[in-house]
């Protein structure tokens, strides 16, 4: 019995003093690891597209060997302990945990997205329907409306709220829904539908929520499908078809074949996107060139890139 | 009297005996009649429930292989059974998925948690049934339940919050650059710990249903206490305890939350090693399903056929082998 006490307590301290090995030194010498989320993902499209690095958006084996797949939270408590991981999160999940890098210098925040000076993020957009293509006023009066209320304080608080950055706002929707008569009237018999890309879809279910009962409580439907499927569906092939929408949704810039009629498109928000490492990492700022890097294999050490 | 070959007697007797079940001579009879013919009903819908689920996913999971998948063409069955890449190329513009290392992955891991947990388990459950004193053996019973209940959820943010830290500093330990502790390491301890409660509360029904009269000949012909515990008690509860395995690692193979946040979810190659990142069958379904669609969407569920082909092939083979070792009559 004595025996087996002490050889216990042997093991113990060994593995005590092992743990209490100190405050490791940084290693630059280090693999690189490289987390990233998953091919289907709205973030990841839009941080490969940022970094020029279109073809690993969707494709696994463009990538360096050996990375790890991870959601949004994932990415953000692994980097908190992995001292020599790098990663990318949607900018409003950043906090003290992890270190966020400077892209091309320029500290990611909000006010930075803004004034257009941080480089890695992505627009939302928004696509009507064709000011000609409404089966009756009333629709295309509330889209129109919808359009406006977004543009608004209030609309820009639920955009916030859902982790994206709105664009400049300045009127609230009490100061323009004079404009909009259609919205004191009862619209329980109209179904408004948004679609296009999934990313927003969180974003404009929030918005639809709060402002149906702004607008006669007109009924809204949901069906995001993808950012092509925004386009398609209101003013491209598929916009008399069984899946046509009434506003459509991006989350990336249109297309040169997705050029709607006048007034139809704009913008609702950006998406920033901010790549993080551990607290210890000495590396401050990274450029497009260096993430690219990176992520496509050519920089495997830490000493690479310092 | 036999007609194309059909004893037509066999038949009248056959008949007769239906017509004999469903008589009844008297209220009474009739409304016994009448609940069992409820209890048959109850059944039948139960279990015409598995039947309903096998059938929608072996529907949705064949479609990959034999439609057009939207112009993408068929999915390549060896291919996918024998591949040691998830995708090659762009998704959902590429037909060429590959589940094959998966699967390795998933036994592999399934069995190294079976074999971490199932000394634990069984040492365990031989303390709470036969060396604990009673009132201690009924708080550790309790104790185990509960473990059993924690949903495997709970048992995925444990595994990221603290697995996940305790195998980066261990990996530091060695030398070894593990990443962010997402490793094979990782998810082999979640799982070894969901499956634990398992195996210990069966294998202590096991050992507990163990005839008195076995342990005290054996006790009576001079052999200690421990030595009656290892060579007489654990081997005649060695079919309940088996039985534990088979469960244990039915959890083990069937996990998807808790290993998805440990794993890494690697997309080549199987990994043997400890400090790397890899995938089980249920990870690869859920990593990215709530934002897929087409065809990376379909294959998942063919996925799903093959982790069910993969379950029973194991329940099988581990019951022939239950079968094989035989079963001392347990009270």
């Amino acid at each position: 019995m004595k025996k087996i006490i002490l050889g216990f307590t042997m093991i113990l301290i060994l593995t005590l003093a092992a743990c209490s090995n100190g405050v490791n030194e940084w290693d630059s010498s280090s693999n690189i690891t490289v987390y990233t989320r998953d091919t289907s993902s709205g973030t990841r499209a839009g941080f490969m597209g940022g970094i020029g690095f279109d073809e690993a958006a969707e494709d696994d084996s463009q990538l360096v060997d050996g990375f790890v797949i991870n959601d949004n939270t994932g990415i953000l408590t692994s980097m908190a302990t992995d001292e020599y991981g790098i990663g990318y999160i949607s900018l409003s999940s950043l906090d003290d945990t992890v270190k966020g890098l400077q892209f091309d210098g320029v500290d990611p925040t909000i006010a930075n997205v803004v004034n257009n000076t941080y480089g890695l993020k992505r627009p939302f957009n928004y696509v009507l329907r064709s000011l000609d293509d409404y089966e009756n006023e009333t629709e295309k009066n509330i889209s129109l409306a919808f359009i406006a209320f977004m543009e608004t304080t209030d609309g820009a608080d639920i955009i916030t709220n859902e982790g994206a950055i709105p664009l400049e706002s300045s009127n609230t929707w009490d100061d323009i829904k004079a404009n909009y008569s259609v919205c004191s009237q009862g619209n329980s018999n109209v179904t408004i539908r948004f679609g296009g890309s999934d990313s927003i879809e969180q974003i404009a279910k929030a918005l639809t929520e709060a402002f149906a009962p702004k607008c006669g409580n007109f009924i809204p439907e949901h069906d995001h499908t993808g950012s092509s499927d925004g386009f398609k569906r209101t003013q491209g092939s598929e916009k008399d078809g069984d899946n046509y929408k009434h506003i459509g949704f991006a989350s990336r810039p249109f297309k040169d074949s997705e050029d709607g009629s006048q007034g139809t498109q704009g913008q609702l928000a950006w998406d920033a996107i901010v790549a993080i490492v551990h607290n210890d990492n000495p590396v401050m700022s990274v450029t497009l060139e260096d993430l690219r890097k990176i992520y496509g294999g050519q920089f495997l050490t830490w000493d690479e890139l310092l | 009297m036999r007609i194309g070959g059909i004893n037509l007697n066999t038949i009248k007797q056959w008949l007769t005996n239906i017509k004999n079940t469903f008589s009844v001579n008297s209220k009474k009879e009739f409304v016994d009649l009448f609940i069992r013919s409820l209890f048959l009903i109850t059944t039948i819908i139960s279990a015409s429930f598995i039947i309903i689920i096998i059938i929608f996913i072996l529907r949705e999971g064949i479609k990959p292989f034999v439609t057009n998948n939207d112009g993408l063409g068929r999915v390549n069955l060896v291919r996918f059974l024998m591949g040691t890449t998830w995708l090659e190329g762009r998704a959902f513009f590429s037909n060429l998925y590959g589940v094959g290392f998966i699967v390795v992955n998933t036994i592999y891991i399934a069995l190294l948690s079976l074999v971490i947990a199932m000394p634990i388990g069984v040492l365990s459950a031989l303390f709470i049934a036969k060396i604990a004193p009673k009132r201690l053996s009924k708080i550790l019973r309790t104790v185990v339940e509960l473990l059993a209940a924690i949903p495997s959820i709970v048992y995925g943010l444990f595994g990221s919050g603290v697995i996940l830290v305790f195998v980066y500093n261990l990996g530091k330990v060695f030398g070894i650059q593990s990443k962010g502790g997402n490793s094979v390491l990782a998810t082999v301890l979640v799982l070894a710990l969901m499956i634990l409660p398992t195996i210990t509360a069966l294998s202590e029904v096991a050992i507990r249903s163990v005839g008195k009269e076995i342990e005290h000949g054996s006790l009576a012909l001079g052999a200690t206490k421990t030595q009656t515990n290892f060579k007489v008690v654990l081997t005649s509860a060695k079919s309940g305890i088996f039985t534990a395995a088979i469960l244990g690692i039915g959890r083990a193979l069937g996990e998807a939350t808790a290993v998805s946040l440990v794993a890494g979810n690697a997309r080549s190659g199987p990994s043997f090693g400890l400090f790397d990142t890899t995938a089980t069958l249920t990870s690869t379904m859920l990593q990215g399903l709530k934002e897929t669609i087409g065809l990376d969407y379909d294959i998942r569920f063919s996925v799903g056929i093959v982790l069910m082909v993969v379950i029973v092939l194991t329940n099988a083979i581990l019951n022939f082998v239950k079968r094989r070792i035989g079963n001392v009559n347990v009270k």
